[in-house]
């Protein structure tokens, strides 16, 4: 079954005039412990699909469905909790929270989920390790570097253990060792830790790390190519 | 011509029997799926090598099963070699058999460039795909050679790539323009009909 | 502890610079409303005491029917009523000297030949009416066998202060030691020997009684006044009968404009507090956006961040609040501290402790924890409604806003269209609302006018500092961000306003209430009989006195006044305390030189022009009537009314409505001397006004003076320009309240000013590091801030003046409607003083920020977030 699916998603800016489609009716569909990278031109919609995904807005038509849950079923309260609880984020700008300390931005989705506060940091602790910033647990945003704090978002993209992870450009502040780093690392949490990432990105070397590239243009999904030999998935 | 610089390359280090040579060889280039060199290939070029007298067969073993011939590089190998070292690898890139298909297929009423873009693209995504997943499993300390190379490779597969978005950028540009033929007439001279 | 905590409290404490001064902020907005609302009443009492002492009136007299004494229980009775601030019991008797009692001299005719000795209590006396003492001390509590009297009677008499006094009393010859003198009598009756009540009831034989009880509201609500006067009424029965201060008189219409003036400055207090909370705590959630967006991108839902929110404001608003209801306190203290030994100096009026009621304590938890919440609530409920995405992306912030602008600026116009028509419909009501509703109005059309106020300022500057070439970074700044700028500048609005309005109220007030006293009695020297109210039984002089005085070298004009009484044969209008006969209303006539009167003297007109009104006064029978006479007859300018003269009766048209301050409580119609001498037959002078020519030598005519009035001893001299100062001190005393309120509400603004500048600095870190590193020196980034701060100062000035001038020219205008002519006069004072405050403190609060702008460290200003 796949994990994530949009049926004719389209979204609209602004309406009149000045309407402007972002996406026009995107299919897709991406399987558990699937990487997907997203390619295309600057303004094709790459950013507003994978809000869309991850409920950070909503659709003008069509619809998402996460795990058979559709998102326009659910109101404010449920699909924060759905962020909460299925959905990790990682954006190109660090989206840390300034004042709190690596390992309690890591925490953050546990807290905010009502885990008691030791064993959301132990958990963070954890993912801190996996992410290879054993060494950084206290210290706060300011004092990491761009791939350090991006690494902390991946921990706290993963550390509700969702099952997807949507990514937004997650290299596009960083050098190519950095970024081979950190693509690396989004690699490894689909193959060893089976979630399904889904990647924006410009740069096709960051794209070949995926299984799979979908290709929009113009806000219409254009192409799509396997790169990893798999199931295709059901259409 | 590379094969036959590099055999007596490898030659030059230590007298090798053929097996020795494609292991080597091999080694160097981090795997048969990066240049495969069939056994034969390697027994070619050596007895060619033999015959221009840049190599000499130097012994021959034998440890219970066939026998092995170790050939070794002679003083006009090594003169080949060094001018080999000495002169620069010319690479033709201009000789590009995807852009002949591409160009033909624009005023192929049969054929449809953007899919060809695309089976191109896809094509080099997954060789860049390879080329990634082989190069995370290389140890940056042990196989830095091999890693060397494939960035080169993965370096010309990504501007591959963005050349390939380039073109399909401005595909319906080129489009509009009349097709390339050959001059009929040369510069200068007056029309004869 | 859950992440609402952990966040809130980390935000509090990661940020402690910022934290210190939203609470900052918070103090102040607490502090004004609390300090202002601790010490309204108290200023307001204070005023109330004063400007009956100016006019010698209280809001409610009560007197027995047969002028009997009666029992003290009745000023219990009084004191129950609600609505009844203040009242004490007073016993008043006149003495009936024997002949040649003061200079056992029967050659020469008695100065004084009768005195009403008043018994007061010390303490509330100077609660209903503050005494402006000319030498010595008020009575206090605990006085006994002590008096004070008039520099009048103690001229008259020869006494000192120090003196003792000997009065024959019920208990024989009685001794007083004279330990205050008051200022002349000017107020009509008898000299008056000012005692202690326990005093006069035992030197008087009235033991547990009262001759009167006096009271004043705590309201000028009319309805009000009518319903405790009611109430009074009815308690005491129909034995007593009562006096009221009449709502159309001129110092009921200066307390009533000095309540709403306070009420207004309640109302801008409490609006004010909320603003600066609310702004400041605005900047720091738009600065937060972008942390909420992530928040609920990560999975918070819209409750958890308005937990957090709400968490954060409550911490900072209950330490902010307490703080600032302790600061507050203290500095009422300390302003009452300042100003009770400075009132002191001058008059006898003490300045109760501020009160600290349970209610305000309430209002001001509820509006400091209330409004920091709300300030926090409203962008958050807007953060969270923008979905997480908007707050993720900066650009679209700015489509967004100006979207907004659009809408408040239209509501603006909308407001402030409201507001003037409030203002043109003349409803003293609506005079509050429509204040703050001006306010309010402004404040949001602020960011649609930062704009071009901001170019316009911007270039003057930019041609000032034309060398650094910073001016136009600071212009970019502001124009770049014009709602914060709107909201910095509305702070400093609000505070200008506040000082525009208080120097334009107080201003027109007092210049008012001078100008009715200096043209009334506004000549040189005056000669009044002892006896002002009672003019029948005063003997005066034949034109003689007049001639003798006109006669001396350096005298420029005299005029005298006589006097008739007459009865207007009209139907009385009833009016509070006025006797209510049925046999038409009588009237003291004053007859008046038409031509000499408004050169010396003058009336004080409300209605009709002077220049005709003297003129028909000589030709044909014609009147000017005073207030109470217009208000008592219901007559109108143009009327015709018969009057009852000793020849029959005769008509006399109403040809202007003009007061003098003598006669301010007395029906008075003012004719000339000759239908005076036509109608009743009067040529005698009671009251005489002189002028001295220009450049006369003052010390030598008034020795020839003193000469001339040695003949006439009928006749108390008094030095109206002394007189006039002595009085005009104590209007200074009055309005120096406001002065206090002024800088209760000044100061606390416009520190609230160097707040949001600071605020505005740390917002900008990042960017400031960034102009640094793009290579601009530490003194480049301090005129930066300098010149922004100067155009935010005068973005803040020129709202300021426009919601000051609107609001104080509402205020007074609303005097107006109460039937006090009063004349607005322009605020320069308040406008040169808001213009210069507010550039100075614009530039005094750009020195921390711009300091710390420019030590910032560049690498981490670059890495702030
Ligand atoms: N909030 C918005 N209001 C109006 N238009 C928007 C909004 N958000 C995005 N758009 C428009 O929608 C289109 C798609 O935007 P989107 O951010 O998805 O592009 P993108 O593919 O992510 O581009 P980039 O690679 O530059 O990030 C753009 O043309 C953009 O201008
Ligand atoms: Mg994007």
């Amino acid at each position: 079954m796949s994990i994530v699916e949009t049926k004719e998603l389209t979204k609209v800016y602004g309406s009149g005039d000045t309407a402007l489609t972002a996406l026009n009716h995107v299919s897709i569909h991406i399987q558990a412990g699937e990487f997907v990278a997203i390619m295309g031109p600057s303004g094709c919609g790459k950013s507003t699909l994978l809000h869309l995904v991850g409920g950070l807005d909503r659709a003008t038509s069509g619809g998402v469905m996460i795990e058979g849950h559709n998102l326009s079923d659910l109101n404010d309260t449920r699909l924060a909790e759905l962020r909460r609880r299925k959905i990790g984020f990682v954006f190109q700008f660090f989206n840390l929270i300034p004042v709190l300390n690596a390992l309690e931005n890591a925490a953050l989705p546990l807290l905010l989920d009502g885990v008691p506060l030791k064993a959301a940091q132990k958990k963070a602790a954890e993912w801190l390790d996996r992410v290879g910033l054993s060494d950084r647990h206290t210290h706060r945003p300011s004092q990491l570097s761009g791939g350090q704090q991006q690494r902390v978002a991946i921990a706290r993209a993963l550390v509700s253990e969702p099952a997807i992870i949507l990514a937004d450009e997650p290299t596009g502040n960083l050098d190519t060792h950095a970024a081979d780093e950190i693509v690396g690392l989004l690699r490894q949490v689909s193959s060893q830790w089976g979630r399904a990432v889904v990647m924006v990105t410009h740069d096709p070397r960051i794209a070949a790390y995926a299984d799979r590239i979908i290709f929009l243009k113009d806000g219409v999904m254009v192409n799509e190519t396997r790169l990893e030999a798999g199931a295709l998935p059901a259409q | 011509m590379s094969v036959r610089h590099a055999i007596l390359g490898l030659l030059a280090q230590k007298p090798r029997h053929g097996y020795e040579l494609r292991s080597a060889f091999e080694a160097l280039i981090g795997g048969e799926q990066n240049w495969e060199v069939k056994p034969a290939q390697i027994y070619t070029t050596l007895s060619r090598l033999e015959e221009s007298g840049l190599v000499a067969e130097a012994a021959i073993e034998q440890d219970g099963g066939p026998e092995k011939h170790i050939f070794d590089i002679t003083p006009a190998g090594r003169e080949e070699l060094g001018d080999w070292f000495e002169g620069a690898v010319e690479e033709v890139h201009q000789r590009d058999e995807f852009y002949l298909k591409l160009m033909l297929s624009i005023n192929d009423e049969f054929a449809d460039p953007y899919a060809v873009i695309h089976v191109q693209r896809s094509s080099l995504f997954r060789d860049l795909h390879g080329l990634t997943t082989q190069r995370q499993a290389l140890n940056g300390m042990e196989n830095l050679a091999q890693i060397l190379l494939l960035d080169k490779a993965v370096m010309h597969l990504e501007a591959d790539l963005r050349w390939l978005d380039m073109v399909e950028g401005r595909l319906d540009e080129i489009r509009s323009h009349p097709p390339p033929e050959p001059e009929t007439r040369p510069r200068g001279r007056p029309k004869k009909s | 502890m859950n992440i609402q905590w952990i966040l809130a409290l980390r935000y509090l404490n990661g940020r402690k610079l910022r934290t210190f001064l939203t609470t900052l902020a918070v103090v102040f907005g607490v502090l004004v409303i609390f300090g202002m609302n601790i010490m309204l009443p108290t200023l307001l009492k204070t005023f109330q005491a004063t400007m009956l002492a100016a006019s010698n009136e209280v809001d409610l007299t009560v007197s027995h029917r047969a002028g009997t004494p009666f029992n003290n229980s009745v000023l219990d009775e009084v004191r129950a009523v609600e609505g009844v601030r203040v009242a004490q019991g007073l016993v008043s008797r006149p003495l009936n000297l024997p002949a040649d009692f003061f200079d056992q001299d029967p050659t020469q005719q008695d100065r004084i030949s009768v005195l009403t000795m008043v018994g007061l209590d010390p303490a509330l006396a100077s609660q209903m009416r503050a005494y402006l003492m000319d030498q010595g001390r008020f009575l206090q509590e605990g006085d006994t066998g002590v008096c004070l009297i008039s520099v009048t009677m103690a001229d008259t008499l020869g006494l000192q202060l120090g003196d003792t006094l000997q009065l024959p009393t019920a208990q024989g010859l009685t001794n007083l030691e004279i330990v205050g003198i008051l200022p002349p009598r000017m107020a009509p009756g008898n000299e008056e020997v000012l005692v202690p009540v326990s005093d006069a009831q035992y030197l008087l034989e009235m033991e547990g009684k009262f001759s009167s009880v006096e009271a004043n509201f705590n309201t000028t609500a009319e309805d009000e006044r009518a319903a405790i006067e009611q109430a009074v009424s009815s308690r005491l029965g129909s034995e007593y009968q009562l006096g009221a201060l009449s709502s159309a008189s001129e110092i009921f219409g200066t307390l009533q404009i000095a309540q709403n003036a306070f009420n207004v400055i309640g109302a801008l207090a409490l609006f004010m507090g909320a603003f600066i909370i609310f702004n400041t705590f605005r900047t720091l959630i738009a600065e937060r956006r972008r942390d909420i967006g992530m928040l609920r991108a990560v999975g918070a839902s819209r409750r958890m961040i308005t937990g957090i929110i709400l968490t954060e404001g409550l911490i900072q608003g209950i330490v902010g609040t307490l703080t600032g209801m302790v600061l507050g306190y203290l500095l009422v203290e300390l302003l009452m501290g300042i100003a009770t030994p400075l009132l002191g100096n001058f008059m006898n009026v003490q300045l109760q402790k501020p009160v600290v009621t349970l209610s305000i304590v309430l209002i001001s938890s509820a509006l400091g924890i209330g409004v920091t919440l709300l300030a926090g609530l409203l962008p958050a409920f807007s953060a969270g409604r923008v979905t997480p995405l908007e707050a993720l992306r900066p650009s679209t912030n700015g489509k967004l806003a100006r979207r907004m602008f659009g809408a408040s600026a239209i509501t603006g116009i909308i407001l402030i269209a409201l507001s003037l028509a409030a203002l043109f419909s003349g409803q003293p009501a609506l005079a509050t609302p429509g204040a703050l509703i001006f306010i309010a109005g402004l404040i949001l059309i602020a960011p649609a006018l930062v704009r071009p106020i901001a170019l316009g300022f911007g270039a003057l500057f930019s041609r000032l500092l034309a060398r650094e070439g910073t001016g136009f970074v600071a212009q970019g700044n502001l124009t770049r961000q014009p709602e914060r700028v709107a909201v910095t500048a509305s702070t400093s609005m609000i505070a200008l306003a506040i000082i525009v309005v208080v120097a334009g109220m107080a201003t027109t007030i007092e210049e008012t209430f001078m100008r009715v006293l200096r043209e009334s009695l506004g000549s040189d020297y005056l000669f009044i009989p002892p006896s002002v109210g009672i003019w029948a039984n005063n003997i005066g002089a034949d034109a003689s006195f007049a001639d003798e005085l006109r006669a001396i070298d350096g005298v420029g004009a005299v005029t005298s006044m006589r006097f008739s009484s007459a009865v207007a044969d009209v139907l009385p209008q009833f009016t509070k305390g006025q006797s209510a006969s049925t046999d038409g209303v009588a009237v003291s006539m004053m007859g008046i030189d038409p031509h000499s009167f408004p050169e010396v003297g003058g009336l004080e007109f409300t209605q009709g022009d002077p220049e005709v009104a003297y003129a028909a006064l000589n030709d044909e029978r014609t009147l000017i009537g005073n207030g109470v006479f217009m208000s008592s007859t219901g007559l109108k300018v143009g009327d015709t009314v018969p009057l009852i003269t000793p020849n029959g009766t005769v008509n006399y048209r109403v040809v202007a409505a003009a007061g003098d301050f003598l006669n301010i409580k007395l029906i008075t119609a003012y004719i000339s001397h000759a239908n005076m001498e036509k109608d009743f037959g009067k040529t005698e002078d009671v009251f005489l006004q002189l002028n001295l020519a220009p450049g006369a030598d003052q010390p030598t005519v008034e020795t020839a003076i003193k000469q001339v009035r040695q003949n006439y001893p009928q006749f108390n001299m008094i030095n109206g320009k002394a007189y006039y100062e002595q009085m005009s001190g104590l209007m200074r005393m009055a309005f120096s309240s406001m002065y206090f309120v002024f800088l209760f509400l000044a100061i606390p603004s416009l520190i609230a000013m160097i707040n949001t500048l600071a605020i505005g600095v740390i917002e900008r870190t990042r960017e400031i590091g960034m102009i640094r590193a793009v290579g601009a020196t530490q003194k480049q980034i301090r005129k930066i801030v300098l010149v922004e701060a100067l155009l935010l100062a005068a973005v803040g000035v020129a709202f300021g003046l426009l919601g000051g001038l609107y609001l104080g020219y509402v205020t007074t205008n609303s005097l107006g409607t109460v039937g006090f002519p009063v004349e607005y006069y322009f605020p320069w004072s308040g406008l040169l003083a808001a213009i210069a405050v507010g550039l100075i403190f614009g530039a005094l609060a750009s020195i921390i920020p711009a300091r710390q702008a420019a030590r910032l460290d560049i690498i981490e200003a670059l890495r702030y977030e």
